[in-house]
């Protein structure tokens, strides 16, 4: 979906743009009219104060030489003087000088204000009609004097000023329109590039990402942000996905079995006797079918990384523990367990997953260390930041090509062993170490005789002060 | 004893019911959590069993309401959510002890009893004893018919752990989770191996056994 224009209008980009160019625009047209009114107010001033300086010359001169000096006077200065405009009438009411114009009302005694446009021609021969302001006053004995100032630079500055204000509001607010849109389709683009990704994310492309431009600007670190959290997801689902395959795979051979065994006891008239060996034989798979899915499920939910409280935890007591409870069931099956324990070293973890992954590791040497041999419990620290717990034994150990597999589900080292074992003790170990963001590393473990390499698993997890994975 | 069953499977509620019955419980049934909550509150139980994911109102809530109401009938939570942390916010919310499905029926039954005669302690004790074997929690010291018995610490926790249950069956579950503090289980049968030690220590130089083991559920201490 591309942005139409509409939309681009609803967008918060554009809708800043334009807030933020008419701020700006505002300001100019303050300054603008600042500078218009200064500059007209100070050339109406000037035009006063020169009509004025004149209309008082004018009138010294009429009191010192009367009509015929100040008609003299004026005919002389209106031909010096462009800027000015003078009128004499007699007494009578012809003009005596100057310009003709007429004036309304007819002015008294005292000097007043007025303003008026008149006629003149161009120097290139047009009739112009400028305004003009001036005093005009009957002087003693009935002739009116007037004299004004003629405004046209004024008006003409004034009207240049008035169109550099409209066109400047007229164009700013263009600008800020364009600038919006340009910036609003730009954030728009990259919006969508996001919105496109979560779509096809929601269509079932769990692998989609969005693009991470390198600029470093809040689009990137959204980006980065929706990547890391797709990832995680991604990575989710599929453990989800192959954890309920897992209990599927899990599940259903013994259930089926169980239900063909069902199924034959109930074929044959019923006999209590062989009836009642086919229920024992049912209620022990079931049984073990139980502890398969408790297995199960619980690898999935260590997979999955469900909420788990991790805490602190003692490593050293929690296999001083687990040494305390298996070392007589060790002995009662022949075998030497003995410890070495460094004190003190914790862990950031959860106790119970802890104490199963020891247990299954104990456990599984209890399965192959035949009698006679020795299981050592170990924990030490490893490098400054992790603490490392080991089983060791003297066993037949596993070939290092073989190492890799026996960490998946379900792989047993010899198939046809008669060992019961359900094939996710080690699974569930590993599971548990990914869990803590640490390790679990299968070698040899202590020399036991000829072909008896010895198995040493030992799991490696960060310290609690080592908590940011 | 009277029990209460708030459970909402009605085959499982069926089958308990006997159970409980079987160990001459009086036992009344509730299918939701809503009338399962109106019964608690109306009549007075012994202990009271509870399944977590409950119609009409979650075990959680109905446990943590009738504690609120004052009611302090111990609660065992039967719950398929077996996880540690499920067993943490079951006993948050005020229940006193957690079995997860699938469960043997003795655990249960076992658990049932525990609760209803670890409901009132008394004053905290110094001194344990279950006929001529007596216990002294303060001096760590065991003595039978007055002949002192040398045991490990942890031998001392299950011993007294077994003296407190006198005369009931523990399980084996049970001693894990509150001698060893494991909630999990381990494949081997570790357990026996603890509890026959422990019997060859009390048992042994004397003509009387008191360790006794109970086939299919667990152990139990009597004289």
């Amino acid at each position: 979906m591309r942005p139409s224009l509409a939309n681009l209008f609803q967008t918060t980009t554009f809708r800043l743009g334009v807030v933020q160019a008419s701020v700006v625009l505002v300001f100019v047209v303050v300054l603008l009219s600042y500078v218009y009114v200064a500059t007209i107010g100070q050339l109406l001033a000037e035009a006063d104060r020169s009509a004025e300086t004149e209309f008082r010359a004018l009138e010294r001169v009429y009191g010192a030489g009367g009509i015929r000096q100040l008609t003299e006077e004026i005919e002389q200065r209106q031909s010096r003087r462009s800027d000015l405009v003078y009128a004499l009438t007699q007494t009578n009411g012809a003009l005596a000088a100057g310009a003709a114009f007429d004036l309304d009302p007819p002015p008294g005694a005292d000097p007043q204000r007025v303003e008026f446009r008149y006629r003149r021609l161009g120097e290139d021969g047009a009739v112009l009609t400028p305004r003009a302001r001036g005093l005009q006053a009957r002087l003693l004995g009935g002739p009116i004097l007037v004299v004004a100032s003629d405004l046209s630079a004024a008006d003409r500055i004034s009207a240049r000023l008035t169109g550099g204000l409209v066109t400047v509001a007229l164009f700013g607010i263009l600008l800020a329109v364009v600038s919006g849109l340009l910036a609003a389709r730009q954030a728009a683009r990259r919006a969508e590039a996001l919105a496109r990704t979560t779509r096809e994310v929601m269509m079932g492309d769990l692998a989609a990402r969005a693009v991470v431009r390198g600029a470093g600007d809040e689009f990137d670190q959204l980006a980065r942000g929706l990547n890391a959290m797709l990832s995680r997801l991604e990575r989710l689902v599929h453990a989800t996905r192959s954890a309920s395959d897992a209990i599927a795979h899990d599940l259903r051979t013994p259930l089926s079995r169980q239900r063909q065994r069902l199924e034959a006891a109930l074929k044959h008239p019923p006999d209590s006797a062989r009836d009642r060996s086919a229920l024992l034989a049912a209620f022990e798979e079931n049984d073990q079918l139980l502890t398969t899915f408790q297995a199960v499920l619980r690898i999935a939910r260590v997979e999955t990384e469900a909420n788990w409280t991790f805490s602190p935890v003692d490593l050293s007591a929690l296999a001083a523990d687990i040494f305390d409870l298996y070392s007589p069931a060790a002995e009662e099956v022949g075998l030497h367990l003995d410890a070495a324990i460094v004190p003190g070293l914790a862990c950031w973890g959860e106790q119970t997953l802890l104490q199963q992954a020891l247990s299954n590791l104990i456990e599984n040497a209890f399965k192959y260390v035949p009698v006679g041999g020795r299981v050592r419990i170990a924990v030490r620290p490893h490098g400054p930041d992790d603490v490392e717990i080991e089983i060791s034994d003297d066993g037949p150990g596993v070939p290092p090509e073989d190492r890799e597999r026996i960490l998946r589900r379900h792989e047993r080292l010899d198939q046809s062993r008669a060992t019961e074992g359900l094939g996710l003790g080690l699974s569930l170990v590993k599971a548990i170490a990914r869990l803590h963001r640490g390790e679990l590393k299968l070698r040899d473990g202590q020399p036991g005789g000829p072909n008896r390499p010895g198995l040493s698993a030992a799991l490696v997890l960060p310290r609690p002060n080592k908590r940011t994975p | 004893m009277r029990v209460l069953l708030v459970e909402d499977d009605t085959g499982l509620a069926e089958h308990l019911m006997r159970a409980l019955q079987g160990d001459e419980h009086e036992v009344d049934v509730a299918h939701d959590g809503l009338s399962g909550e109106e019964l608690a509150l109306r009549k007075s139980y012994d202990v009271i069993v509870i399944d977590r994911m409950l119609k009409h109102k979650n075990g959680d809530l109905v446990v943590k309401d009738l504690r609120a109401a004052g009611v302090s009938t111990p609660v065992l939570f039967v719950s398929a959510l077996a996880e540690t942390e499920h067993r943490i916010e079951g006993l948050n919310a005020g229940a006193n002890d957690y079995v997860g499905k699938p469960f043997d029926t003795n655990e249960v039954l076992a658990r049932v009893k525990a609760l209803w005669h670890g409901r009132n302690p008394d004053q905290p004790a110094t001194r344990l004893a279950v006929g001529d074997l007596e216990m002294d929690l303060l001096g760590r010291t065991v003595h039978r018919r007055g002949r002192k018995i040398d045991l490990q610490p942890r031998e001392f926790r299950l011993l007294e752990y077994l003296m407190r249950h006198a005369g009931r069956t523990v399980t084996r579950k049970m001693l894990l989770e509150n001698v060893w503090e494991i909630h999990f289980d381990p494949q081997t049968n570790v357990i026996d191996v603890h509890v026959s030690r422990l019997r060859s220590k009390i048992d042994r130089e004397f003509d009387v056994p008191m360790l006794h083991t109970v086939r299919g559920s667990g152990y139990r201490l009597e004289v």
